[in-house]
């Protein structure tokens, strides 16, 4: 049961789009100023970045759950955590996106938003790319923060061998959609390309967003809870 | 010729907006000779608009662009109309 809650939470995670369009932005503006070869080393540290900052939250709610909340969540921690998915799901199928628009602009603070256009475009060096890729996600926490504490409830369920798998395994398939847009980008296309996939399909992933934040919802809720 | 952004007012550039083709061709792929003519042939174009003008907008000036650039490459087009509608 943990490792399928680690699996939903992960693929809920990769679900937020945050990211996806901060290594979008990256790309198109780093072709326009660099070999591609460059690209590719500044799109690599990005998801590292990205893969970074998720594998220590996790690490650190594990810390903080095993030695503040005596080795798990108790029932009204997760329940708090089952209804605050529920509202991310609810507000990623109302709100995420913002209402009206051609666009996958997203209802995030616009200072944010700004501030990682205008990262993307000034990117010069590996650091840099790392330290975006860690913004992204972090600025993504108002969603994820929920899920972060269920997984890493999980992972102190499990026998320490499977604690470091699941950690590792939640990371990457939060970081598939990233890897998938490095692959399509390496095949030939360009980030035109993808955006214009993301708009097209903008109802599928505010849907599956949507959808998957209230499974992982109701699987807590049942197999964890009651 | 001037264009103006938030209360800022500056020289507008031919060279600037070659430049700014330039590198969103680059960013969509496009072989340097393409994304060269394409800049060149826009920025005159553009140049022409903005001749008996004494100030324009930064938006209209990238209105005029997007316009020029439609029929030339809807691909660039796309990316100067959605460039700060990604996220």
């Amino acid at each position: 049961m943990c490792i399928a809650t680690v699996i939903l939470a992960g693929i809920t995670q990769a679900s937020l789009q945050l990211g996806l369009g901060g290594l979008i932005l990256l790309y198109h503006n780093s072709l326009g100023r660099h070999r591609r070869r460059k690209t590719r080393y500044l799109a690599k540290n990005y998801i590292i970045g990205s893969c970074a900052i998720t594998f220590l939250m996790v690490c650190a709610l594990c810390f903080l759950i095993g030695n503040f909340f005596s080795g798990a969540l108790a029932t009204e921690w997760l329940v708090i955590c089952v209804g605050i998915m529920v509202a991310s799901g609810l507000i990623m199928l109302l709100l995420y996106y913002r209402k009206g628009r051609k666009s996958t602009e997203l209802w995030l603070p616009k200072s944010i938003t700004r501030f990682i256009q205008r990262k993307a475009r000034t990117t010069n060096d590996g650091i840099e790319a790392f330290s975006l890729g860690l913004l992204s996600s972090f600025a993504e926490m108002p969603f994820s923060l929920a899920i972060y504490f269920v997984v890493a409830n999980c992972v102190l369920n499990m026998s320490a061998g499977w604690q470091v798998f699941a950690i590792v395994l939640y990371t990457i398939l939060t970081a598939v959609p990233l890897v998938i847009l490095k692959i399509f980008i390496k095949n030939g296309r360009n980030a035109v390309e993808a955006q214009k996939w993301r708009v097209n399909n903008k109802v599928f992933s505010k849907l599956f967003s949507g959808s998957a934040f209230m499974i992982l919802a109701m699987f807590i809720l049942a197999f964890w809870v009651m | 010729m001037l264009k103006k952004k938030a209360k800022i007012t500056y020289e507008y550039s031919s060279d600037g907006i070659k430049q700014s083709i330039l590198r969103n061709a680059r960013g969509i792929g496009l072989p340097d000779g393409w994304a060269k003519q394409i800049a060149k042939r826009v920025a005159s174009d553009v140049d022409k608009w903005i001749e008996d003008k004494e100030i324009v907008t930064e938006n209209d000036l990238r209105k005029q662009l997007i316009a020029e650039l439609k029929d030339l490459c809807p691909d660039l087009a796309y990316a100067y109309q959605n460039h700060d509608k990604i996220i």
